[in-house]
C-alpha cells in the first residue's frame, strides 16, 4: 500500500467538516423538496462534502506515496502548548475586568499568546508570530491608536525573518515609512474612522 | 449599430477624471504586483477590496481590473529579465524570454510582449463588447433550474481545470458553498452555523476569507522558502524588433489572442491555462518551432498574447450570466455584491455605466499599459530589487487595517487570521484554495435558484432533466467530469500545467 499522507488527512478533515455540519445542522427544520426549510441545502451540501472527503481519504490509500513534513516532537508539545495557553488565558482574561471585558479582546489575548507560545517550535514559528501581529494590532487598535499598534505589528512581524534581526536601522526605516504610508491612504484618503494616536 | 453608441457612452465613462486615475492606478498596482514575485492578484486585490468600499461600483471594478490585466503586463517582465515568473500565468514566458535576454535580446522580448498584450488585449475587449449583449438576452430566457444547472456546471468546470487532484478541487468547492451557508437564511430569517456571534448574521466576511487565505497565508508560505532572486544581470537594449522579428512574432500573436480568447471564457480557465495552451500551440505549428529552447520569439508573442486576451474575456461570464470563472472573477462578485448590485444578466440593462465603462476602460487601460510598460521599464527592475522581506510587513499592515476597516470591528481581523491559519493547512494538504473562493460565492446564489426551481416544479427534481437548457448544462458537466478520470486526458492536463 502506498499511502498519501497529504489526502488521507484532507478526507478525514472534510469528513469531520461534514459530521460537524450534519450535527450542527440538527437544529434547523428541513421542511421538504417543495418547500425547502433552512436545513435543507446545509443537508445536502454536508451529504456531498461526506461522500467527497470519504472517497478522497480512501483513494489517499493508493495513490501515494506524499508524505506530510516531519513533525519534530517539539513542533507537536508546540502546538498542544499554544492550544492550551491560549484557550486558558481567553477564559480567565474576563476576569481581570475593564480592557478585557470590552468585546473580543479577550478572545484577542487567548489567540495572541496561543500563537506566540507556538513559536517555542521553529516549524511553528512563521505562522505563529505573522498572526500574533495580526492579534495584535486588533487588540491594541481601539485604545491604542493605529501608529501605536502598527508599531508593534510591524515589529512582531519582522521577528518571522532572521534577516531582520541583525539590520535593526532597516526595520527602523521600514516602520517610518509604512506608518507614513498607512496614514496617507486611509486617513488621509480614505477617511475610517478609528483613532491614530493613544486614547486615555 | 447599437454597440457603437453604447461604446460611445462607456467612453463618456471611462474618461471622467475619477475613472482615468483609477484605471491608472489599477494598471500601476497590477505591473508593480505583476513584476514582484511573491505577490499576484487575487492576494492584491483581496486586499484592495476594502479600499473600493467608499468608491461608486463602476471606480471600484475599473480599478480591480485594471490590477488583474495589469498583472499579466508586469509578470513578463521578471520572467524574461530573471527567469522566475512574476505571475503564474507567465510561467512559459521564462522558458523563451529567458533565453531571448540572454542572447541579447531582453529589449525585443520586452517589446513582443508589451505590443502583443496590447493587441490581444483590444481584440479581447472588443470581444467583450461585441459578445455582451448577445449572451445577456439569451440568459434573460433561463429560469431558476437553468440558473442552477449553468452554476453547477461553472463550479465543476473549474474544478475540472484547477490544478492538482480533480477530485479534491471538487471538494474544495463544496466547502466553499458549506461556508457560504453561514448567516441568516434568506427565506426563514432563521440564523445557520453562526454560533450566537451577532457578525456572523450576515454571512462570513467575503474579505477576511479572501485576505486570509490568499494575502496573509501566502505570506507565511513565501517566507518558508528561501528567496531566491538573483541580481539583475541582463542589460535591456533596444527595443525595437528587427524586420525578421517582426514577421516572426505576428502570426503567434494573432494565434496567441484566439486561444486566449477562447480559453479565459471557460470557467476555470483564466491566464494561466491560456499561456499554456498558447505554448504548447506554438511549439508545434509556429514556423520558428525548431528555434524552442534557444529563445524562440514565437513562445513569448504567442502566451503573452493569450494571457492577456483571456484575462479580458474572463469578464465575460461574469459580465453577463453572473458567474465568475476564476478566483479573481470571484473577488469581483464579492466587490459588487458589497456595493449592492448583483451580477447576473439584468446588470448590462441595469448598470449601463458599469458594464460598458469597464469595457471602454480595458481599452484605456491597455493603452495606458503600454506606455507604462515599455518607455518606464527601468522603473520597474528598480522595483525587482525590492526584497520581500520589505514587502511582506506592508502587506500585512494593509490586510489588518483593511479587514478592520470593513465593519470598523476587530472581529473580521481575528475572521482573518482564523482564515490565514486555514489557507496554509490547505497548501500544506494540497487542497485547492480557489475552488473554494468560486464556491463560497456561488453558494448562496444557488441555494436561491435552486429553492426557487423546487418551489415551481412543486417538488420534483426531474425539473433539472427536463428542461432543455439545464439538461445540456448538466450533460457537459458530466461529460467534463467523466473525461478527467481518463488516463490519457489526465496525463495531458498535468503536462500542461507543469509547463
Amino acid at each position: 500500500m502506498k499511502l498519501n499522507a497529504k489526502d488521507i488527512a484532507s478526507g478525514a478533515f472534510l469528513v469531520l467538516l461534514a459530521v460537524i455540519g450534519l450535527w450542527l445542522n440538527q437544529e434547523h427544520a428541513l421542511g421538504s423538496a417543495r418547500r425547502m426549510g433552512p436545513g435543507y441545502m446545509p443537508m445536502l451540501v454536508f451529504w456531498v462534502l461526506f461522500a467527497l472527503g470519504a472517497m478522497v481519504l480512501v483513494l489517499g490509500l493508493f495513490s501515494g506515496p506524499d508524505p506530510l513534513e516531519k513533525w519534530t516532537g517539539r513542533d507537536i508539545l508546540a502546538l498542544v502548548l499554544g492550544v492550551v495557553v491560549g484557550a486558558v488565558v481567553w477564559k480567565v482574561a474576563p476576569g481581570f475586568g475593564g480592557f478585557f471585558e470590552n468585546t473580543y479582546n479577550a478572545v484577542g489575548i487567548g489567540m495572541m499568546v496561543g500563537f506566540l507560545v507556538a513559536c517555542i517550535s521553529r516549524g511553528w514559528a512563521l505562522i505563529g508570530f505573522i498572526c500574533a501581529a495580526m492579534c495584535f494590532f486588533s487588540l491594541l487598535l481601539e485604545q491604542g491608536g493605529l501608529m501605536l499598534s502598527l508599531v508593534g505589528t510591524i515589529l512582531i512581524a519582522c521577528t518571522a525573518e532572521r534577516e531582520h534581526l541583525q539590520r535593526p536601522l532597516g526595520v527602523l526605516g521600514m516602520i517610518i515609512f509604512l506608518l507614513a504610508l498607512s496614514w496617507w491612504v486611509f486617513i488621509k484618503q480614505l477617511d475610517i474612522r478609528v483613532a491614530v494616536w493613544p486614547q486615555f | 449599430m447599437d454597440i457603437f453608441a453604447n461604446l460611445a457612452h462607456g467612453f463618456a465613462v471611462a474618461l471622467s477624471f475619477q475613472n482615468l486615475l483609477f484605471a491608472l492606478i489599477g494598471a500601476l498596482i497590477g505591473t508593480a504586483i505583476g513584476v514582484l514575485p511573491g505577490i499576484g492578484p487575487v492576494a492584491t486585490i483581496s486586499l484592495l477590496l476594502p479600499i473600493t468600499f467608499g468608491q461608486p461600483a463602476t471606480t471600484a471594478i475599473i480599478m480591480l481590473a485594471g490590477i488583474y490585466y495589469g498583472a499579466q503586463y508586469g509578470g513578463s517582465t521578471t520572467a524574461i529579465l530573471l527567469n522566475l515568473p512574476g505571475e503564474i500565468s507567465s510561467v512559459v514566458t521564462t522558458l523563451e524570454g529567458y533565453k531571448m535576454a540572454r542572447n541579447g535580446r531582453a529589449g525585443a522580448a520586452l517589446a513582443t510582449s508589451a505590443l502583443g498584450s496590447f493587441f490581444a488585449g483590444s481584440c479581447a475587449t472588443l470581444l467583450v463588447a461585441a459578445s455582451g449583449p448577445v449572451l445577456t438576452s439569451v440568459a434573460l430566457s433561463f429560469g431558476p433550474a437553468d440558473y442552477f444547472s449553468l452554476m453547477l456546471l461553472g463550479l465543476i468546470i473549474s474544478a475540472v481545470l484547477a490544478q492538482g487532484s480533480v477530485l479534491k478541487s471538487v471538494a474544495m468547492v463544496v466547502t466553499g458553498v458549506a461556508l457560504g451557508l453561514v448567516g441568516t437564511d434568506v427565506q426563514t430569517g432563521q440564523q445557520r452555523f453562526t454560533f450566537g456571534i451577532p457578525e456572523l448574521s450576515d454571512g462570513l466576511g467575503f474579505a477576511a476569507v479572501a485576505m486570509g487565505m490568499f494575502g496573509i497565508a501566502e505570506i507565511i508560505l513565501n517566507l518558508e522558502k528561501p528567496e531566491a532572486r538573483s541580481v539583475l544581470k541582463t542589460k535591456v537594449d533596444s527595443l525595437w524588433l528587427t524586420k525578421e522579428e517582426w514577421k516572426r512574432a505576428t502570426p503567434s500573436v494573432l494565434r496567441g489572442t484566439l486561444v486566449g480568447s477562447v480559453l479565459g471564457i471557460l470557467p476555470g480557465g483564466g491566464a494561466s491555462l491560456s499561456a499554456f495552451g498558447s505554448y504548447m500551440m506554438e511549439r508545434k505549428i509556429s514556423k520558428g518551432r525548431h528555434l524552442f529552447g534557444q529563445g524562440a520569439i514565437e513562445g513569448v508573442a504567442g502566451p503573452e498574447a493569450a494571457n492577456n486576451a483571456a484575462a479580458q474575456t474572463s469578464f465575460i461570464p461574469l459580465l453577463t450570466l453572473g458567474i465568475p470563472s476564476n478566483a479573481v472573477m470571484a473577488l469581483m462578485v464579492g466587490a459588487l455584491i458589497i456595493q449592492g448590485i448583483q451580477p447576473g444578466p439584468r446588470m448590462v440593462e441595469a448598470q449601463p455605466d458599469l458594464f460598458w465603462g469597464l469595457i471602454a476602460s480595458m481599452w484605456i487601460g491597455n493603452v495606458m499599459l503600454l506606455i507604462i510598460n515599455l518607455p518606464m521599464i527601468g522603473m520597474w527592475v528598480k522595483l525587482l530589487q525590492v526584497p520581500y522581506k520589505f514587502l511582506y510587513p506592508a502587506i500585512l499592515v494593509f490586510c489588518s487595517i483593511g479587514s478592520y476597516s470593513i465593519n470598523n470591528n476587530v472581529f473580521d481581523v481575528y475572521m482573518t487570521v482564523v482564515f490565514a491559519v486555514f489557507g496554509v493547512m490547505c497548501a500544506k494538504l494540497k487542497m485547492e484554495p480557489a475552488p473554494l473562493l468560486i464556491g463560497f460565492v456561488l453558494g448562496p446564489m444557488m441555494e436561491e435558484h435552486l429553492r426557487r426551481a423546487m418551489l415551481l416544479s412543486r417538488g420534483d427534481p426531474m425539473v433539472f432533466v427536463q428542461r432543455p437548457i439545464s439538461a445540456t448544462m448538466l450533460a457537459i458537466a458530466a461529460v467534463a467530469l467523466i473525461a478527467m478520470l481518463m488516463p490519457n486526458l489526465r496525463k495531458g492536463k498535468e503536462a500542461a500545467m507543469a509547463g
